[in-house]
């Protein structure tokens, strides 16, 4: 304690320490011994205050010293340089500051805005790829899913249940296995029923993840699946916080469970808004080897386990599970392309956004680059104009680093004052910006501006002074003693090759992130202007999830379907209804091999379809075309008459050059045999990316019973009122299935517009930044050209006088300010063409060199650097000879 | 002249002392409401000599013995006995103030 004190000396300036050091050192001794002779709490006391006063007093003596610091004397050197004096300096760099009010101002707005724009993005990509996720040691957590090059089967897959079994019981290197799936379900709490996200998984889920709930317990293997834990979140909506849920059961998913827990308010693997979390029981003896039904599994490795050696381990593992299960040939040799995909659970998490989200980051990065060139080159002039004060200072004997470093602190005190805004930028900002956010970026939840925000802001603030104040604080050092003499003004050439670069260098950047916002923009135009196959005005969608008494078999779930579409008809301003299983850019078709009656007995080699039900006018509410044949009529839907509708995909895939009606097909695993009735178009079905997929249409009863009971469809309406339709449909809903839910309510139109909002928001940000970008960059050109201009004056003027005309003036300054905007859109092409490769996987339609776009955006920018080169041009025309001679 | 000041120019115009003394003696002076911290004090005696009212000097005559290091001594100038005394009427003229107003206010 008492040398910790004695440390706290050297928080003064030299100066006063050189002075006072000993004796305050000798106070404090002895004042520490007649403290501590009073006890310890009187010497901790004592300590307490006179390390404050210390401080306190160390820092006043900074910022308002009562010693002069002695003239330098030898030694010490850079060292001294590096810490004395600093608060000094700064004050005099903030006074220096207060006297050009208009300066400081733009100088901090604009790296303001630039640092704003980090801190906003930076505050995402903290939440969303930086911060861990929080599990324990959750760098042992893994994603294990599954690829099979060569195969049918898509690049990428989750995985059927035999694996999960398989790894779980003959991994050594695993800790914990679990397979989990979320999806959306009814839960049913007294008179309130609601479809809510909830996960599925196995009692390991938990312990894998390295979780407890906060209130009760975990799930055991013996609860089977009778039991359901709650989120924080629905624990207090639904039920107040009320402890006395736990024991309890609920219809949850149409089957009771026991609610046993309650989950920390910060859990909500595996995404966010699942508020419930329920088991399942998984036997190995009633495994189907090569089912299409899918988990994601989540591993924890033991520790010192990297993802290449559990990759390495799981192969053959995977490999001998025809051994364990059975299955076909064709399942047989579709393990034998099975290799295991591991990668850590977080970057699983983070998946596809990630790209976008460097992407912006990298370009207010670049914002920020430009926003430094531009204040650069403001310090640049404003060295200029002081070049006669520092050449009288350095004659006087300032050292050139004092020069340096006194230069310099006018830039840090800019960049904190523009570190400040920026904060206040972001904190205002960041909340609004995330409701623009397309929800499924993961995390979102978390992103608030905090103290990394601020950690970060501080650091970039710097490194933008630094960067901003180098090239003047340098030119300040040395300033030319010619200086001195009256009225020189040295040559003019030589001092413009840096602002010229600078500007260059704008120009350069500014060009790259425009050219990118332009590819952006004509991907998101052919998004637009893309046919998915139906139209998607005016209709309203929605979902209902009757339970009970009317859904006893098939023929009564269709039954009462067919009987609620009569009812929709009747509605006020309905054109059509129909329904669909899956609504298109809402949900995903289910998948199954199917074989043509023509391949009957290669069964595991069938092809893989999507396959839905319809019924009512689906086809024509939507729009969607009929090639051939005909669509479905009632008595298909009553029925099982063994009909289905295939899409012009599925049809050239199982006949290829031949025509499908009256063809038939089967679903592998079930012995039925379809007949085709009738062919429509294809159809877009995950987004707007992504080639449609080939898909077989049941009716209603045309489903195993095992599908239709769980099946809620989507009705589709087509209404002019779309967007006020849904309280009318609401209370239909509650007159003639009470308790059901109504859910997963849209209109089409907003559906093709959130398909588009990836896109549509990583453009309009990048927009954003670009035209930041452009304005800086061009306010950056502007400023130099009307400071070379002023400087000019008497040149022009002599000129004039000799007689060249304004005109000739004007051109004169014009292609000065062209010559440094060609350079630098020529290497901001250059760049540009080198980068925009990063954006490809974002693009559609366009190619990462799309002459267009370069072409538009060269054209754009010329045709604003012009204007920046003509407004200080007309000024030069405009030079009165007379007036500008008589200044000499 | 803040309160801290004063006492230490009160303290110095019994003669020259060191810091450690000075503390001392302010801390007795002022009933213990002063009990300035080395930090605090130095700075006071700083800007004191700073502007010439305090000035180091050679321990003469009879001093406090010290039994730590060598230690410097400091004296009140002409100047700040001059300032002392100054700021002492006043305090007596407020205080005189002081004392009648509250006679008066009293109901």
């Amino acid at each position: 304690m008492k040398r910790a004190l004695s440390s706290l000396v050297r928080l003064f300036p030299p100066a006063f320490r050189e002075r006072f050091a000993l004796e305050i050192a000798e106070d404090l001794r002895e004042d520490w011994a007649a403290a501590r002779a009073r006890g310890r709490l009187a010497a901790l006391a004592y300590g307490t205050r006179a390390a404050l006063d210390l401080t306190g007093a160390a820092l006043s003596e900074h910022w308002n010293p009562t010693l002069r610091p002695t003239p330098r004397s030898a030694g010490g050197g850079v060292m001294r340089w590096l810490t004395d004096g600093w608060i000094q300096d700064l004050r005099q760099a903030a006074r220096a500051l207060k006297r050009t009010p208009g300066f400081t101002l733009v100088a901090v707005v604009t790296l303001g805005l630039a640092l704003g724009a980090n801190a906003g993005i930076f505050s995402i990509v903290d939440a969303v790829l930086l911060r861990p996720l929080p599990f324990p040691r959750q760098d042992r957590l893994v994603y294990i899913g599954g690829t099979a090059p060569g195969s049918d089967l898509p690049s990428e897959f989750d995985l059927p249940l035999e694996f999960f079994i398989q790894y779980r019981d003959q991994s050594k290197l695993l800790q914990g296995l679990a397979p989990y799936d979320d999806f959306t379900n009814t839960l049913r709490v007294g008179d309130r029923a609601e479809r809510v996200r909830m996960a599925v998984s196995t009692p390991s889920f938990f312990p894998t993840l390295g979780v407890k709930p906060m209130l009760g317990r975990l799930p055991l293997d013996e609860d089977e699946d009778r039991v359901a834990l709650l989120s924080y979140g629905l624990w207090q909506s639904w039920f107040g916080g009320d402890t006395a849920v736990i024991g309890r059961s609920y219809s949850i998913g149409g089957s009771q469970r026991t609610v046993i827990g309650i989950m920390g308010p910060h859990f909500s693997f595996p995404r966010d808004g699942v508020t419930l979390w329920v088991t399942a029981v998984i036997r190995p003896e009633e495994i189907t080897p090569g089912r299409f039904q899918t988990f994601a599994l989540v591993g924890r490795m033991r520790p010192g386990v990297t993802t290449a050696d559990l990759a390495r381990e799981l192969a053959p593992l995977a490999q001998r599970l025809p051994e364990r299960f059975g299955g076909s040939p064709a399942y047989t040799e579709l393990i034998r392309k099975h290799r295991p995909v591991v990668r850590p659970l977080e970057a699983q998490l983070v998946g596809e956004v990630v790209r976008p989200i460097w992407l912006l980051f990298g370009s207010v990065a670049v914002v920020l680059l430009i926003a430094c060139a531009n204040v650069a080159n403001l310090f640049l002039v404003r060295a200029e104009r002081r070049q006669r004060e520092l050449a009288v200072r350095r004659a006087v004997g300032a050292g050139r680093l004092q020069l340096f470093r006194a230069q310099i602190s006018e830039t840090l005190v800019v960049a904190l004052l523009a570190g400040a805004l920026a904060m206040v930028l972001a904190w205002a900002s960041v909340p609004i910006y995330l409701e623009f956010v397309p929800p499924d970026v993961p995390r979102l939840g978390d992103v608030t501006v905090r103290w990394s925000t601020l950690l970060f802001t501080g650091v970039a603030s710097v490194f933008a002074a630094l960067l901003c104040g180098g090239l003047p604080a340098l030119r300040a050092s040395e300033p030319s003693l010619d200086r001195l003499r009256d009225g020189s003004r040295g040559s003019t050439a030589r001092r413009h090759w840096a602002r010229a670069g600078l500007v260059v260098a704008q120009t350069a950047l500014a060009l790259v992130l425009l050219t990118g916002s332009a590819l952006l923009f004509r991907s998101f135009q052919k998004m637009r202007s893309v046919d998915p196959g139906y139209d998607t005005r005016d209709i309203f969608t929605f979902q209902i999830a009757p339970e009970g008494e009317q859904l006893k078999d098939a023929r009564s779930f269709a039954q009462f379907h067919l009987a609620f579409m009569e009812r929709l008809r009747h509605l006020p301003g309905v054109q059509s209804v129909g329904i669909v299983d899956n609504v298109p850019l809402n949900e995903s078709l289910a998948l199954a091999r199917f074989l043509p009656a023509e391949r009957a007995g290669e069964t595991g080699r069938g092809v893989p379809l999507g396959l839905t039900s319809v019924a009512g006018d689906y086809f024509k509410t939507m729009k969607i075309r009929l090639l051939a044949g005909r669509t479905f009529t009632d008595a298909d839907q009553l029925t099982d008459l063994g009909h289905v509708i295939v899409n012009r995909a599925a049809a050239n895939l199982l006949w290829p050059g031949q025509s499908p009606i009256g063809r038939r097909l089967k679903r592998e695993e079930i012995p039925v045999w379809e007949t085709v009735v009738g062919v429509v178009d294809d159809v877009l079905q995950d987004n707007f990316r992504d080639p449609a997929p080939p898909a077989i249409y049941y009716p209603l009863v045309g489903q195993p019973p095992a599908d239709w009971v769980i099946s809620s469809p989507a009705y589709v309406v087509k209404t002019g009122r779309a967007e006020t339709i849904a309280p009318e449909i609401r209370a239909l809903v509650r007159e003639v299935a009470p308790g059901a839910p109504m859910y997963r309510t849209y209109t089409m139109a907003g559906l093709a517009e959130q398909a588009r909002l990836p896109l549509a928001f990583t453009m309009l940000t990048l927009g954003a930044i670009s035209l930041l970008a452009v304005i800086l960059g061009t306010v950056g050109q502007y400023g130099v050209l009307s400071y070379i201009v002023a400087e000019r004056t008497r040149e022009i003027g002599v000129r004039m006088a000799l007689g060249a005309e304004g005109r000739r003036v004007q051109a004169m300054v014009v292609r000065q300010g062209a010559r440094v905007l060609l350079v630098g859109v020529v290497v901001g092409l250059a760049v540009a063409a080198a980068s925009t490769r990063a954006l490809r996987s974002l693009l559609f339609g366009v190619e990462a060199l799309d002459p267009t776009s370069f072409a538009v955006v060269v054209g754009g920018m010329v045709l604003v650097g012009l204007l920046a080169a003509y407004l200080p041009s007309r000024r030069a025309s405009r030079v009165d000879p007379i007036e500008s001679l008589r200044g000499e | 002249m803040s309160n801290l000041e004063y006492h230490v120019l009160l303290a110095l115009a019994g003669g020259p002392l060191h810091g450690y003394a000075m503390k001392q003696r302010v801390e007795a002076e002022s009933g213990g409401s002063l009990a300035p911290p080395p930090g605090s004090l130095y700075r006071v005696i700083a800007r004191l000599m700073a502007s010439g009212l305090v000035a180091e000097t050679d321990p003469k005559g009879p001093v406090p013995p010290h039994p730590g290091l060598s230690r410097r001594y400091y004296v009140l100038t002409a100047a700040g006995r001059r300032e002392l005394a100054a700021e002492a009427r006043r305090l007596k003229g407020a205080a005189a103030l002081a004392e009648k107003r509250l006679r008066t206010a009293r109901p």
